[in-house]
């Protein structure tokens, strides 16, 4: 977005892109009049996070996340539950600061939120804080130049705005690289993509649809384009277990024929526990919170508790992020294992292919029992994992796979700043999907084109480009124009 | 008598009725007996006939030098004007009292708005306008505008002199050298040479200097510019053939009428010259595989398409298009020359075979195929600068007073050219009075857009507006041109009659007094449903709605709402053009306050200075990678805005900068290098504590 100088620097995160571009006009609340939130201590695991939020709309989002009560008086810290002001869901007993401007950092109105520094909280606060109206993630160094453009800054300490303003953008190039090299910023560039073409097409329809001989149809192209970007971004929007996973973590679900010997799970769950039902226990999982479940075995017919718990299970599995599948290594071939295997472990594979983004470990259990040259009767078995709870062999394998697998759901909370462009994410889809909802209502075609503009404008944010140059670049190579 | 002695006649227009003060001639450096103008102007085309007029327009005594008389407002392409961005273009040009609008008032042949359908922000003004008209009533215009004297001559070199302090720029223009070797001094030097630099023209393999066909090239000028130090890139355009009128075979072609009745470019004008029934038609046919054929089996005779100079890609040859949209049909206008013309234009079939070719290729076209060709299309390859070397302004870097304008900058088409002229004008006027200069913002303007797309962009190919390429296109409408820019015009350079700025002001007045009626006038959605059935009014919702959101409705304009509501509003109707532009308003409005906030953003970054003499290379105290140094020095951005939208100049980059003006202000030996320099580093503190 052409925010003035004050955001020019959030070019560079953006890589190269052709500037004199606006990037998202009419965003909500756009220009120095946005409230901006961001995390403000460090990144990663640590006791005590603190967000800070600045701008006119920060006194009405501390009372949203704080409600039912007052703003707390100005420059005292005092503690407040906070809940997510839509779901209403608690999610931290905190710290809270209210700073009236001009006495702020920045100088306008902040507020600042001390919460417990888990992902899981941080990211919900942050989550919460992205749903307030007004209120949108602050780009690199938008503090400080906020702080500056208000006179709070001494030339002395201007002097170092440059340099942290070029290391915070590194660092956000560096965080946007990262994400687009996984799974979201491929979808992201694949959407920019599409959405650029629909916006060539309506461009070029306005330009030249006149006295040049475009094809019939590109309007309605374009249309069923913007069609097909708004179900794909509406299912990853309504995938709102993607943004929960950290917050109340992973759902990891134990499961295996009867008496597979699903015992691993007390290796991480205190909790004993009957398996005649679901049993959920939420752990701390190699530095992953997790919501573990231990199913009943899986075990057709033989009266109604049983049926029941059952029914139950398979419910469970078909939530779960990750699928600890039991055998027993020693008896591969009775019926149990082999139904349990064609069942659930080869479906669950199956879907994994098809982009599903359940995962599953498949782990052989009592490989004690078993005699040397014993599997390689069944090499059709998919990839598997080795252990005996007797010995405690594999275990170690185990706890490594786990983690391994929990990052690629949950992300790798080591990994820089995932929560702060989670939250960015979650608002420039939303952006992007309000402006294409503007852009099936435009009877007028200037209009329906500024809506893409617009939608497109906020992709870009998240992957880069965005430039005139490239919608025309589009135009030409699709289109035979001019006389 | 004035003393001119030109290499040709001399026309001075209204040169009776001024005066002289003598005194000037024998000022510091002018040789007594040699002619001094405030302004000289050089090409009598697009840019240089409005660039002439503006310049005389804001008080200053004007020389056009053109190469010939007879030339002047002569169409040398396409016989239309205007089009979808383009129209945009004009509109401004006659906002700020420029001439190709009005001239077009009295010379179009067939006037028809572009994109009608799509909404009044991208509507495209256009019209086929007869060739001579356009050409008599621009030289009627330019030969009777007070200040302003034309003469005909070829101009071969630049009289330079010593830099004046304070501003960039290793020299500064005093005058002209022509041809015959006679001199004429001046303040301002504009060029708009278009195609003339070393300008070749080019059909088949047979190549020949020439600026348009039959008239020289400028080579002198051309070398001492590259002497100068520009840098100097080269692009190709073309032509089509035109083809005698009564050879073809209209009736089995598809015809195209015009607009009943037609719209007028200019804000001052109600109706055209021509009665809506003696319209000329357009006719449409296509090329088939044919054609096709006949480009691709002489490629070899065709050395214009080889090349590989660079032409716009939106205009292509018929070469082109083959090449690149193989086994593709494209279409062909044949569009009349004028009233009295034996001549029609085959808008699409810009070519540079072989003449013989040609009518080959043209023969086998549905409607044509008894087509006779009278002049052959021909491609034109010539210099341009980079016009990375000139400042929004227009003026040049490295030359003080010296200004291009047209398509000398890359620019490709009539109202780009035109657009340039007149601010080139305006500028060259202003700094002859020692002035600010007159920038157009590209918030405010496709003549902002443009310009600042040229000067901090540059252009490798022939450089032409869309309404893609301005962001604020919901804002920048042909119908508000005037409210945009006259009044700019009026108070900063002078160049707007009173006439139309009293116009302009009623106007905004108007609109404005008639948009708060419509703001205060609620009513509840039922009662709006009975008041106008035609309208398809929501009911869903209880709150009292505005007579302005009912004015949104595609079904309601204002006649309607009169209709319902005839006290206050019946007054607004009528006048039609307020009544049209309060509807296309209400149609933008709740749009156009988000734009209204982005922009002022970029007004604010625009409104931050940078001094002018800054040594980008040399300078110390400020952390700038060697790379953005060169990019800043070539480009010299002349605001914060203009720097951050350079590319390669990083936001760190523009911190550092915006730091450095704002250090430099507290240290009052840097500013005082330049009073300038003081001045721009006020309006920085000035915006600074706007912010507080």
């Amino acid at each position: 977005m052409w925010r003035g100088l004050w955001s020019l620097v959030a070019r560079a995160a953006r890589g190269p892109c052709r500037p004199c571009t606006r990037q998202g006009s009419g965003a909500p609340a756009p220009g120095s009049g946005a409230t901006i939130f961001a995390l403000s201590s460090g990144q990663g695991r640590c006791g005590i996070a603190v967000i800070r939020t600045s701008g006119p709309a920060s006194g009405h989002a501390l009372r949203s996340l704080t409600a039912p009560r007052d703003l707390p008086p100005a420059r005292r810290a005092c503690l407040r539950l906070l809940t997510d002001p839509r779901s209403e869901e608690p999610l931290d007993r905190a710290l809270v600061l209210w700073f009236p401007g001009p006495q702020s950092f920045t100088g306008e109105d902040c507020a600042e939120f001390h919460v417990h520094g888990g992902p899981a909280v941080v990211s919900g606060v942050l989550q919460a804080l992205g749903r307030v109206p007004g209120l949108r993630p602050a780009e690199a160094g938008e503090f400080t130049r906020r702080a500056f453009a208000h006179g709070k800054l001494s030339l002395t300490e201007v002097e170092g705005l440059a340099d942290l303003i070029h290391a915070e953008t590194e660092a956000q190039r560096r965080q946007a690289l990262r994400q687009l090299d996984g799974e979201l910023g491929h979808l992201c560039r694949g959407w920019a993509e599409t959405l650029t073409k629909a916006l060539a097409h309506v461009e070029a329809y306005i330009d030249f649809g006149e006295d040049d001989n475009l094809e019939e149809g590109v309007l309605e192209r374009a249309d069923s384009q913007v069609q097909e970007l708004e179900v794909a971004l509406n299912a990853h929007l309504r995938d709102a277990r993607r943004g929960q996973r950290l917050r109340s973590g992973a759902h990891v679900v134990v499961t295996g024929p009867p008496n597979a010997g699903r015992k691993p799970v007390s290796i991480v769950s205190p909790e004993p526990g009957t398996t005649r039902d679901v049993l959920e226990t939420p752990v701390d999982l190699a530095g992953f919170p997790v919501l573990l479940s231990d199913t009943a075995g899986l075990r057709e017919g033989e009266g109604p508790v049983e049926q029941e718990g059952v029914r139950r299970a398979r419910e469970r599995l078909e939530q779960a992020d990750l699928i600890l599948a039991v055998l027993d290594a020693s008896d591969l071939a009775s019926p149990s294992s082999c139904n349990f295997l064609d069942t659930v472990v080869t479906s669950a594979i199956a879907q994994s292919h098809n982009g599903n983004s359940q995962r599953l470990l498949l782990v052989l259990n009592k490989s004690d029992l078993l005699l040397a040259g014993d599997l390689d009767l069944s090499p059709e078995l998919p990839p598997h994992l080795l252990l005996s709870c007797l010995t405690g062999e594999g275990l170690d394998g185990l706890l490594e796979a786990l983690r391994k697998e929990l990052t690629a759901v949950c992300g790798d909370p080591s990994a820089g700043p995932p929560l702060l462009t989670r939250a960015r994410h979650q608002h420039h889809l939303q952006g992007c999907l309000e402006a294409l909802g503007h852009y099936k209502q435009a009877k007028d075609v200037a209009l329906a084109a500024e809506a893409l503009r617009i939608a497109r404008g906020h992709l870009a944010c998240l992957t880069s480009g965005g430039g005139t140059e490239e919608i025309l670049d589009i135009i030409f190579r699709d289109f035979c124009v001019g006389k | 008598m004035f003393p001119l002695r030109g290499c040709g006649r001399q026309i001075a227009a209204s040169f009776t009725k001024r005066q002289f003060p003598l005194a000037r001639f024998s000022g510091d450096s002018a040789a007594p007996g040699i002619p001094h103008f405030d302004v000289v102007v050089i090409g009598g085309g697009h840019a240089g006939t409005e660039a002439a007029a503006a310049a005389a327009r804001c008080g200053s005594r004007t020389l056009l030098l053109t190469h010939r008389v007879d030339t002047i407002g002569q169409m040398s392409c396409n016989p239309s004007f205007g089009g979808i961005g383009k129209g945009h273009l004009m509109r401004e040009v006659d906002a700020l009292d420029g001439l190709c609008s009005r001239i077009c008032d009295q010379s179009g042949v067939h006037y028809k708005v572009l994109n009608r359908r799509k909404g009044p922000a991208v509507w495209g003004l256009r019209a086929q306008i007869d060739r001579k008209l356009y050409k008599q009533n621009m030289q009627k215009e330019i030969l009777n505008t007070p200040l302003l004297t034309v003469q005909e001559g070829a101009v071969e070199d630049l009289i330079l002199a010593e830099p004046e302090p304070g501003h960039t720029g290793k020299c500064r223009v005093r005058g002209v050298v022509l041809v015959d070797g006679s001199k004429v001094y001046a303040d301002s030097v504009i060029l708009t040479t278009g195609t003339f630099l070393r300008g070749m023209i080019v059909i088949g393999l047979e190549m020949h200097p020439a600026g348009r066909l039959g008239d020289q090239p400028s080579i002198g000028l051309a070398q001492t510019l590259e002497k100068l130090g520009f840098v100097v890139g080269r692009l190709k355009t073309g032509t089509p053939p035109r083809i005698a009128k009564e050879s073809i075979n209209f009736s089995i072609l598809n015809k195209q009428t015009p607009d009943n009745p037609p719209i007028p470019f200019s804000f001052i004008n109600e109706t055209v010259w021509i009665k809506p029934e003696d319209q000329l038609p357009c006719y449409l046919t296509h090329t088939n595989p044919r054609v096709d054929e006949i480009v691709l089996e002489n490629l070899h005779l065709n050395s214009h398409v080889k090349e590989t100079t660079r032409g716009p890609r939106y205009c292509p040859s018929i070469e082109s298009k083959v090449l690149r949209f193989p086994n593709r049909v494209h279409q062909v206008w044949l569009e009349p020359e004028g009233v009295d013309s034996d001549l029609i234009y085959p808008q699409g079939l810009s070519v540079t075979l072989p003449a013989e070719l040609q009518e080959k290729m043209i023969t086998c076209i549905r409607g044509l195929e008894k087509a006779k060709m009278i002049q052959p299309g021909y491609g034109v390859q010539y210099d341009y600068l980079d016009p990375r070397q000139i400042t929004p302004s227009l003026e040049t870097h490295l030359v003080q007073r010296l200004f291009f304008a047209g398509q000398i900058n890359g620019t490709t088409g009539y109202e780009e050219a035109a657009a340039q002229g007149v601010i080139a004008g305006i500028n060259a006027s202003l700094r002859v009075r020692h002035k600010p200069p007159f920038v157009v913002s590209r918030t405010e303007g496709y003549i902002g857009v443009l310009i600042d797309d040229l000067t901090t962009l540059g252009t490798n190919e022939p450089y032409r507006m869309f309404t893609s390429r301005a962001e604020f296109r919901l804002s920048l409408r042909p119908d508000n041109a005037d409210s945009r820019l006259t009044f700019r015009g009026y108070n900063e350079a002078g160049c707007v009659s009173q006439q139309r700025y009293e116009r302009a002001s009623w106007m905004k007045s108007s609109i404005q007094e008639c948009i708060s009626m419509l703001k205060s006038i609620e009513f509840s959605s039922s009662k709006w449903k009975k008041l106008i059935p035609e309208a398809s009014i929501s009911t869903d919702k209880s709150v009292p709605v505005r007579a302005l959101d009912v004015l949104k409705y595609e079904e309601v304009d204002m006649e309607l709402l009169a209709k319902a509501i005839p006290e206050p509003l019946k007054k607004y109707t009528e006048c039609r053009e307020l009544a049209e532009r309060l509807k296309i308003e209400a149609t933008y409005e709740s749009v156009l306050f988000h734009q209204q906030q982005e922009i002022k953003n970029i007004q604010r970054d625009e409104a931050l200075q940078l001094p002018k003499d800054l040594d980008y290379l040399t300078l110390r105290g400020v952390s700038l990678s060697s790379e953005v140094r060169e990019k800043l020095h070539f480009s010299r951005p002349q605001t914060i805005g203009a720097a951050s939208r350079i590319p390669g100049v990083t936001p760190a980059a523009v911190i550092n900068l915006l730091r450095f003006v704002r250090t430099a202000q507290q240290r009052p030996v840097a500013a005082t290098e330049s009073p300038k320099t003081g001045q721009c580093l006020c309006d920085t503190e000035k915006l600074e504590e706007q912010q507080l």
